[in-house]
């Protein structure tokens, strides 16, 4: 890599259940409490309702023509939206994309549409099947969204590693800036809360039982499903125009047994988001490590850990510690730092485990040095 | 911007052409193809598409298809590259793995139940919830590092080795299995028809009477080696990834971008990585599915930046396989630089002069010892890599 060798984050779009923009997650993290909506579906028993995060995409259509919009999913739309948010952020709404790069992470990929596939020909016979939903189904749609409507010729890579999307996915955007591919990566985090994912979440799961989460609780499932969307735009720190932080590491793997490689010093924030497969394994680190959890502002999705991202990069940032969920706080008093107290460390992981299987993933960030904050 | 070249220690690959490399390449090289109507699963379409479908596969019933195909083709190229579970397990080794459908939450008979009202077996879910194509190789073999599963729709196998030729260069991982994998289901089937790109005849890449691709299923996976791996092991290698390029199209969802522009930014990139000129390339296996759009962009480009270059498609033989297809195409790319020889490019007769050159025709000798694999993908991605002779 040329230059210093550092990557900074430049901009941050994000929408959720907490709202739209880095200003609605600020105040939301500051807050501290979760305030989910519902999900409506039917079931084989009839129609249910339940807590859920939904995200509003409608302020898309100041940087989208409603025209084209027409023809976009709300999959993409989730994504054009954090992607326009992140780049508006950084500055760089209006500037060409020539060497800009388009990464795009999702656990489930554009389930709605893809419903909508299915029932086009499950309804009306194979013949009747929806050229239209059927292209805008492909796992990469969104990122190809993105680059059509920015005119980004870049690379473009789509990555569905379940619960290990964003940190494997983050990996690869470090490569490309390190091998001088792009001279900028715009990186996202896309989950949509279709009709299809919820029902699936209710068979999985029962509906929550409750409207918070508290997901070091980890004999409760808490989990509440959440969609949205967080993008992050990285860049060389020789050509960053502004900045929250550096990315300093992605790490993915396995065998957590051998320990994670988990930075001296800094804060954790943990990934955990209520599910009982992996509450357990994030307790035990929490036993050990300064933590923060601010899962419950967002919900469950395999997108959340690009919201952790943004968490700390804002902690990072602006000095102070968010409060974590009362649970967090009242079950690990050594380790979980209080609201408000200021932070000074270097650097911050964000932890994230697989519900799966023992694969992890530790993605670092690190403060701005004062001579290289671009501002 | 030039790449190291990365070792290539072992190989693996399952398609209609053959179970394993080995016996595809002998098919191909004989000018042996199947396509036929699908007899794994049915459609009320009125038209019988031709495919090319592994019949004789069968995989776990826990697995998806896609998943099983990944782990038997990863199990030739890790038995291929010399490597047991002891070895694997003293190394940090990743996988990344392309697919298109394998982590997809499309499940008919399930959407059929919930449509229907009843409540629908949760197995089908749970299936895919653990068959990540990724995840299930990495299972496999008790492998430590990182994993990617790429879903960059038909370039996904060639991003995908691409992508872990970076990790062993830089270090992330001291070996890798990496490849592509898709299996062939109604939903693809019923979708691509549905689009107006299949051909109701056994396809006919870059001839001028082409009137479309023939989906195709399967997997390869190759075993890429750093320096220290190679010197602990012994290995030889058995081919090199010399370069790795992608550039996107920023066009249309489905339809190639007339000018190429995409293309030839990724043909660029590949070769500049690997410090090959085009003048050194002995042959190009093209994307070339058969479609009018497809072939005609990529023959404009190829005749552009490769004049002269011999190419053929290599889906006259497999089909297309999506996600699989930049991981066949490249195994089968290594294996021809071996043998010095390429397949005959199936299905074309007649040149089409919109594009003004014409794919090889009969199994041709080739010299040198560097050739190319290219892949164009629905979204814009055009993935090239460069793979030398060892």
């Amino acid at each position: 890599m040329s230059g210093t060798g550092r990557i900074v984050l430049e901009g941050i779009g994000v929408v959720g259940g907490f709202g739209c923009g880095i200003a609605d997650l600020s105040r939301s993290l500051a807050d501290g409490n979760g305030h989910p909506g519902t999900l409506a579906l039917s079931a084989g028993s009839g129609p249910i309702e339940f807590p859920a995060f939904r995200a509003d995409t409608s302020l898309l259509k100041e940087f989208v023509p409603a025209r084209t919009l027409r023809r976009i999913d709300p999959f993409s739309r989730l994504a054009l939206l954090g992607s326009r948010l992140a780049l508006a952020d950084a500055g760089l709404a209006d500037t060409g994309h020539d060497r800009l790069g388009v990464i795009v992470s999702s656990g489930y990929g554009a389930t709605g549409i893809t419903y909508a596939f299915l029932k086009s020909f499950i309804d009306d016979g194979d013949i009747c099947a929806s050229p239209t939903h059927f292209a805008n189904s492909v796992h990469n749609s969104a990122a190809a969204n993105i680059s059509i409507l920015l005119g980004a010729r870049g690379p473009s890579l789509t990555v569905s590693q379940f619960d290990l999307s964003v940190p494997s996915a983050l990996a690869s955007a470090r490569q490309w800036l390190a091998e001088g591919r792009v001279d900028r990566v715009l990186f996202g985090a896309v989950e949509e809360l279709s009709e299809l994912i919820g029902y699936v979440w209710y068979r999985q799961r029962g509906a929550p039982r409750s409207a918070s989460m508290t997901p070091l609780r980890t004999e409760e499932e808490t989990a509440i499903p959440a969609e949205g969307a967080a993008f992050l735009l990285f860049s060389r720190a020789e050509e960053a125009r502004a900045g929250y932080c550096t990315l300093d590491a992605a790490i993915t793997g396995s065998h957590a047994d051998a320990g994670f490689p988990l930075p001296d010093g800094g804060l954790l924030v943990l990934g955990a988001d209520g599910r009982r497969e992996s509450g357990r394994r994030y307790a035990a680190v929490a036993q050990n490590a300064r933590i923060a959890c601010y899962t419950p502002l967002y919900g469950s999705m395999p997108a959340g850990p690009a919201f952790d991202i943004a968490a700390a990069a804002l902690t990072l940032k602006g000095g102070r510690f968010f409060p974590s969920p009362a649970d967090a706080a009242r079950d690990f008093p050594a380790t979980v730092p209080a609201g408000g107290e200021p932070f000074d460390g270097a650097q911050i992981s964000c932890l994230t485990l697989s519900g799966i299987d023992d694969a992890y993933g530790v993605t670092t960030l690190g403060r701005l040095a004062g001579k290289e904050d671009p501002r | 911007m030039s790449f190291a070249p990365v070792a290539i220690t072992g190989m693996g690959c399952i398609c209609a052409a053959g179970g394993n490399l080995s016996d595809s390449m002998e098919a191909l090289l004989r000018g042996e193809r199947r396509p036929a109507p699908p007899v794994r699963f049915a459609s009320n379409h009125p038209v019988r598409y031709p495919v090319f479908e592994a019949v004789d596969f069968e995989g776990p019933p826990d697995l998806l298809r896609t998943s099983a195909f990944a782990l038997h083709a990863a199990r030739e190229a890790v038995a291929d590259a010399g490597l047991d579970r002891k070895t694997l397990g003293a190394l940090r080794v990743g996988v990344c793995v392309g697919t298109t459908v394998g982590t997809v939450m499309s499940e008919e008979t399930f959407c059929r139940g919930y449509l229907a009202g009843d409540v629908p077996d949760m197995g089908p879910i749970r299936r895919i919830l653990r068959s990540n194509p990724a995840d299930v190789i990495a299972r496999e073999f008790d492998l430590s590092g990182p994993r990617q599963t790429v879903v960059n729709a038909c370039s996904s196998g060639t991003d995908a080795l691409g992508i872990a030729g970076s990790w062993i260069r830089e270090g992330l991982c001291d070996a890798a299995i990496a490849g592509g994998a898709d299996e062939l289901g109604r939903i693809t089937y019923i979708g691509f028809i549905s689009l107006l790109i299949t051909d109701d005849s056994p396809c006919k890449p870059f001839d001028q009477r082409r009137r479309g691709l023939n989906l195709g299923e399967g997997a390869a996976m190759l075993v890429l080696a750093s320096e220290r791996v190679l010197r602990r092991s012994g290995a030889r290698p058995r081919s090199f990834l010399l370069g790795y390029g992608s550039a996107g199209d920023a066009y249309h969802l489905t339809a190639p971008r007339p000018d190429g522009a995409g293309l030839r930014g990724a043909i660029s990139e590949a070769l500049a990585t690997s410090g090959v000129s085009s003048a050194s390339v002995a042959f190009v296996n093209a994307h070339g599915t058969g479609t009018p759009d497809n072939d005609r962009v990529e023959g404009r480009v190829l005749h552009d930046m490769l004049p002269g270059v011999p190419f053929l498609s290599t889906k006259g033989y497999t089909g297309h396989t999506l996600g699989a297809a930049g991981a066949i195409e490249a195994v089968l790319t290594a294996a021809c630089l071996e043998m010095g020889k390429i397949p005959a490019n199936a299905g074309f007769e007649t040149p089409d002069p919109e594009i003004g050159i014409a794919p090889v025709r009969e199994v041709t000798t080739v010299a040198g010892t560097v050739a190319l694999s290219e892949s164009l993908a629905f979204g814009g991605n055009n993935s090239v890599v460069v793979l030398g002779k060892a």
